[in-house]
């Protein structure tokens, strides 16, 4: 009896095991894709808020309100592509690229709507929208994508 | 009966009384002249006492030091601007006067504290009713090394009172030229006999208005409010304005309360700069107050204010 319990268990962790074993890939899969937007998010709200930190100086001297500088644009994709390259090995492109197919917006003017996201913003604002495409080769055996594409969004204005 | 010979008088007198204005009307009816109201006599305007036409207008004062002498003087222009003037005091050095404080240029001070000598004059325009006062200004005419070294050999003479030269001796001459007294001076003046030299009266046109403010540089518009990045080092540059005009900033002195860190409480040419280091609460707003001198008129103190709103950059929700 007892002989007959320990091949059924071993029959059943020969089944299992594989079972198990894609759980598992799964799950370390998904952990690190949730690592990965973290930093692909933190990297946009960083891009954002230094972007919004870049005003104009001849229209504060003019006039004293804060505005956008001309190259808000261009700073927060710059500084997008530097901090995205921290999480370059998981990228299944460069950060480069990542950040030169981002859509980033300016709103100079307030209050101001986001004819993408509907939203609306009472001060200056910087917008970005970029998918991250990620490598997820766990994901394979699960019959799933090999690359997961994130979707950032980061938004900042002096408040 | 008698009520019938009443009613006939009534009628009678009411007639009478009417065909009295019925009458032809004279020339003069048709005529009738406005009544005219007197006018005043303009021989009756009370000139006053010395007045005479300005032919010279007052620009600046100059302090000017070759070595170890420092002159002051006061530039002016020659130009008509149809006003009058007159001599009103004149002034020794730290002597006092009963219109110190009145001149709209001020009085300056040598470098021990007492006041400069020269001269005030009373500025006067004519219009229908007379000749009426509009300002004062005072004409410097000293110099400091002269008293210095009178003030350091007084041993020389000590027993005579004016060893060292009056103020007004020591003084250099202004430059004397005629002043033609002309249009109503001349017609309506009291008899001062054949025109006098005068020295050159340079009058002050209408008081320069002063206004000062807040820019955010140095040629900078001023500004009465401002948003500021915090953590960022703003300049605040207070300026000054006469008639609109920029005028130098002699002095400045912050009497708010200040932000987190300033590079100075006062100073001059330097601007003010200021960063906020802590985040106010929503809807807090600084307000930076100036006292400013300028050079144009250093006695007169001017009041700028600057309301500053500090913001962060910061994630929209």
């Amino acid at each position: 009896m007892m002989r007959d319990d320990a091949g059924t268990a071993a029959v059943t962790t020969l089944l299992m095991l594989p079972l198990l074993l894609i759980v598992l890939v799964g799950v370390l899969e998904l952990g690190v894709l949730r690592a990965v937007a973290y930093r692909a998010g933190a990297a946009a709200d960083l891009a954002t808020i230094v972007a919004v930190g870049d005003q104009d100086q001849a229209e504060l001297v003019r006039t004293g309100t804060l505005r956008l500088a001309a190259d808000a644009a261009e700073t927060a994709r710059d500084y997008f592509a530097r901090n995205l390259s921290a999480a370059a090995p998981a990228l299944a492109v460069s950060a480069t690229q990542i950040a030169a197919a981002a859509d980033i917006a300016t709103f100079s003017g307030a209050p101001s709507f986001d004819p993408r996201t509907g939203a609306r913003y009472d001060r200056p604002t910087v917008r970005l929208i970029a998918s991250v495409p990620v490598r997820t080769p766990g994901f394979a055996v699960l019959l799933m994508p090999t690359v997961t594409t994130l979707t950032i969004r980061s938004a900042s204005s002096p408040r | 009966m008698r009520g019938l010979a009443a009613l006939l008088t009534a009628v009678i007198a009411l007639l009478t009384a009417t065909s009295a204005d019925a009458r032809e009307p004279h020339e003069s009816d048709w005529l009738a002249e406005p009544p005219v109201e007197p006018r005043p006599d303009p021989v009756a305007f009370v000139v006053p006492a010395g007045l005479y036409y300005v032919t010279d207008t007052y620009v600046g004062d100059v302090v000017a030091t070759a070595g170890p002498t420092t002159t002051y003087s006061t530039t002016t222009v020659h130009e008509s601007t149809g006003t009058y003037a007159r001599v009103i005091d004149t002034v020794d050095t730290g002597a006092s006067s009963s219109f110190d404080g009145l001149a709209f240029n001020g009085r300056g001070a040598l470098t021990d504290g007492r006041a400069l000598a020269g001269t005030y004059y009373e500025n006067f325009v004519l219009n229908p009713n007379g000749y009426v006062p509009v300002s004062i200004v005072f004409f410097q005419d000293d110099s400091e090394t002269r008293r210095r070294e009178a003030a350091a050999s007084p041993s020389a003479a000590p027993s005579a009172p004016p060893a060292t030269l009056p103020p007004s001796a020591a003084r250099t001459a202004p430059p004397v030229t005629s002043v033609p007294v002309v249009g109503p001076v001349a017609a309506r003046s009291v008899a001062t006999g054949a025109p006098t030299p005068r020295p050159a009266m340079p009058i002050t046109p209408p008081r320069p208005t002063l206004r000062a403010g807040i820019a955010l540089a140095p040629d900078g518009p001023t500004l009465g409010s401002a948003e500021v990045l915090r953590g960022r080092l703003i300049q605040f540059w207070p300026r000054a304005f006469a008639d609109g005009v920029a005028v130098t900033v002699r002095s400045w002195r912050l009497v708010s309360a200040e932000p987190d860190r300033i590079s100075a409480s006062r100073g001059g040419a330097e601007p003010f700069a200021a960063q906020w280091i802590r985040m106010p609460a929503p809807g807090v707003r600084w307000t930076l107050r100036f006292e400013i001198r300028t050079e144009l008129a250093p006695a007169e103190r001017l009041e700028a204010q600057i309301t500053v709103t500090v913001r962060s950059p910061a994630l929209v929700d």
